[in-house]
C-alpha cells in the first residue's frame, strides 16, 4: 500500500497517463460498437455479436490487441523516472531497487484491473441490451474470460516494465517492445515447430483470449497449435515472474 | 567525535578511466566537509556510491558504522548533481512524496519550504522554476525528516551571484543547527567560506585532507629589501622567528612562524642599522594553494 500511495501520488495528476488510458478504453468501445454493423454472407451480423456469453470471449478478444497500448503506457510511467532522475533521487531517498520494481508492478495491477472492470461493464452495458438470454447463468458462463484477460494484460505490461527499464528511454523503448511482440517473435516463432513455439511469451500471452471462432479460421488457414486458456495460465505466470526478475536485477547490475 | 561516513579504499572504474582510486576518509560528526577537486576528479562518483546509486568497484564504507540501508538513508539528506522531480508536479506534491518516502510527516513538508524560501511558491509546478528555485527545493527535499547527514553535491552550480550567496548562506544555517554537511565542490573559494574540513581530489586520487584551518593556514610572505644584501641575510640566519627565506633577484623572500608579522623582522633590521628599502607583505593566494596541491 506504502508504494502504491506513492505512485498514485505520480499518476493522479499526471495527464499523459489519463490520456493514453482515456484512448485505451475509447478505441475498445468504438470497436466494439461497430461490430453491430458487420455483414456476413448477407446475414447482419447485429446483436449476434453482443450475445451472452459468448461476448466476454469476443469482448476480450478483441481488447487484446490494445494490450500494446496499456505497454506503452508503462513504459512511459518507466522512461519518465529514468529521464526525470527520480528512480536515483527515490534510491537515495530511502527506497531500495526491489521496491522501484513492486512499485511499478502494483501501477501494473491496477492498470490491468481497471480494464478488466471496464470490460466488464461493457459487457454487460452491450450485452444486456443486446442479448436474448440475459439469465444468470448466461451472463456468467464465459465470464472466466475476463480473469484470463487480466492475466494478459498483466503479461503484456510485465514484458514493457523489463524493456522499459532496459532502454530507460520511451522513445526507443516503445520501439523495440513492438517490434519485439510483433514483428521479431513471430520471425523467431516461424522458424520453429508449434509444439514448441506454443510456449514463447507473447503466444502464451496471446492464447490467454483465443480467437472466438479460431474453428472457422482455421478451415481458412493453415492452423497453428496453441495453448487453451486454462493450459496457459501458469506459463505466463511463470514468464510474469521472469519479467520481475529481469527488472530487479537489471536495476541492481547498473549504476542509476 | 564519532564518525559519521568512513570511506575505505573506494574504487570505480569506467572503461579505462579511473574515476576513483581507493579513496580512504573520515567525515566527522558535526563537520562541513569539503570534497574539493575540478570537473571530472570523482567527486560526483564518491557521493553516487555512498548513496547507493552507482556500484563501488572496489573497497567500502559505511554510515554512522553500519552498512547503507534504509534505515541509515532515513538518516541523511542528499541532492546529487541536479533537482530531481517530477515537473508537472507542485513543489508541495514534490515533497509530498520525497515526505512519504522517509516517514516524514506532513506538517514538515511547509516548514522546510518556508525554510527554503519557497513558502509562496509552494503551488507552482516544479518545470516553472528557475534553476536556482529547483536548487533550493532539492535542498528543502533533502531536509525533510530533518536528518542528521546533509549531502550537497555542487549545490551553488549554475546559479546567479544572489542564488550562490542564498544557498550559501542557506547552508551555514543549517550548519548551525549542528548538523554534519557533505559538500562537493570544484570552487575553491566555497569550500573556503563554508567548510570546516576537506579533501582535494585530482583525477580521482586524494591529494589533500584535513581542516579548513590547517590546509589553507594563510601563511604570508615577506618580501624585503635593502641597498646591500649581505648583513641582511647574515641576519636573518641568526632570527629565531624566520622559518626560511630565499634570496630572489632583487631582495629576499621569508615565511615567518606563527605569531610574528612584518613589524618584527622590520624592527630587529633597524636594531641592526639595517634600512630596509622595500618590505611587503604577500599572500599565498588560496588559488596558489589549492593549484600546488592538484599539481603534485
Amino acid at each position: 500500500m506504502h508504494l502504491l500511495r506513492l505512485e498514485l501520488y505520480k499518476i493522479v495528476p499526471y495527464r499523459t497517463f489519463w490520456a493514453i488510458l482515456g484512448i485505451f478504453m475509447l478505441l475498445v468501445f468504438l470497436i466494439f460498437y461497430s461490430v453491430h454493423d458487420i455483414t456476413i454472407n448477407n446475414t447482419k451480423l447485429g446483436s449476434a455479436n453482443y450475445q451472452f456469453p459468448e461476448i466476454w470471449l469476443k469482448l476480450t478478444y478483441v481488447s487484446s490487441f490494445f494490450n500494446t497500448l496499456l505497454g506503452i503506457l508503462v513504459i512511459v510511467l518507466v522512461s519518465d523516472e529514468f529521464t526525470f532522475r527520480t528512480f536515483r533521487q527515490q534510491l537515495i531517498d530511502g527506497l531500495s531497487r526491489l521496491e522501484l520494481v513492486l512499485a511499478k508492478f502494483y501501477v501494473i495491477l491496477g492498470l490491468a484491473a481497471i480494464c478488466t472492470v471496464f470490460l466488464l461493464l461493457l459487457g454487460l452495458f452491450f450485452g444486456l441490451r443486446h442479448s436474448l438470454d440475459t439469465s444468470m447463468g448466461a451472463i456468467a458462463k464465459h465470464a472466466d474470460a475476463l480473469f484470463y484477460y487480466f492475466l494478459q494484460a498483466v503479461g503484456f505490461m510485465s514484458l514493457a516494465m523489463l524493456i522499459g527499464f532496459f532502454i530507460k528511454k520511451s522513445g526507443l523503448a516503445i520501439i523495440a517492445f513492438i517490434s519485439f511482440v510483433l514483428v521479431l517473435e513471430p520471425i523467431i516463432r516461424s522458424q520453429i515447430p508449434d509444439r514448441i513455439d506454443k510456449f514463447f511469451p507473447t503466444k502464451v500471452l496471446h492464447s490467454l483470449t483465443p480467437m472466438p471462432v479460431q474453428q472457422l479460421f482455421d478451415q481458412a488457414t493453415s492452423p497453428t497449435e496453441l495453448l487453451t486458456p486454462g493450459w496457459a495460465v501458469l506459463p505466463a505466470l511463470l514468464y510474469i515472474g521472469l519479467f520481475l526478475a529481469g527488472s530487479y536485477l537489471l536495476l541492481k547490475l547498473r549504476d542509476m | 567525535m564519532a564518525i559519521v561516513l568512513d570511506i575505505n579504499g573506494l574504487s570505480k572504474r569506467y572503461g579505462n578511466i579511473q574515476a576513483l582510486d581507493a579513496l580512504t576518509l573520515q567525515v566527522e560528526e558535526g563537520s562541513i566537509y569539503g570534497l574539493l577537486g575540478p570537473n571530472g576528479s570523482g567527486k560526483t562518483t564518491t557521493l553516487g556510491m555512498v548513496l547507493d546509486v552507482i556500484r563501488p568497484g572496489g573497497g567500502s564504507f559505511s554510515w554512522f558504522g553500519s552498512s547503507v540501508s534504509k534505515t541509515t538513508k532515513q538518516r541523511i539528506g542528499a541532492l546529487l548533481e541536479t533537482p530531481n522531480f517530477y515537473p508537472y508536479l507542485t513543489a508541495k506534491r514534490n515533497l509530498q512524496m520525497v515526505a512519504h518516502i522517509k516517514g516524514a510527516d506532513s506538517a514538515s513538508i511547509n516548514r522546510v519550504l518556508d525554510l527554503v524560501g519557497l513558502g509562496t511558491r509552494s503551488n507552482t509546478p516544479f518545470k516553472s522554476f528557475s534553476l536556482g528555485m529547483k536548487q533550493r527545493l532539492a535542498i528543502g527535499a533533502a531536509m525533510l525528516n530533518d536528518p542528521e547527514v546533509l549531502v550537497l553535491d555542487e549545490p551553488t552550480n549554475g546559479l546567479d551571484p544572489q542564488g550562490i550567496a542564498e544557498v550559501r548562506d542557506l547552508i551555514l544555517r543549517i550548519a548551525a543547527q549542528g548538523k554534519t554537511i557533505i559538500l562537493a565542490s570544484h570552487l575553491l573559494d566555497e569550500v573556503e567560506k563554508v567548510c570546516t574540513h576537506m579533501a582535494v581530489l585530482r583525477s580521482g586520487k586524494l591529494m589533500a585532507n584535513g581542516s579548513v584551518g590547517d590546509m589553507l593556514a594563510a601563511q604570508e610572505q615577506l618580501f624585503i629589501c635593502a641597498a646591500a644584501l649581505e648583513p641582511v641575510l647574515a641576519l636573518l640566519e641568526r632570527l629565531p622567528y624566520v622559518a626560511q627565506f630565499r634570496p630572489e633577484k632583487e631582495g629576499v623572500l621569508l615565511t615567518l612562524s606563527e605569531g610574528y608579522t612584518s613589524q618584527d623582522i622590520n624592527r630587529d633590521m633597524f636594531a641592526q642599522d639595517i634600512v630596509l628599502s622595500q618590505l611587503i607583505v604577500r599572500r599565498k593566494s588560496l588559488e596558489a594553494q589549492f593549484m600546488e596541491i592538484i599539481k603534485n
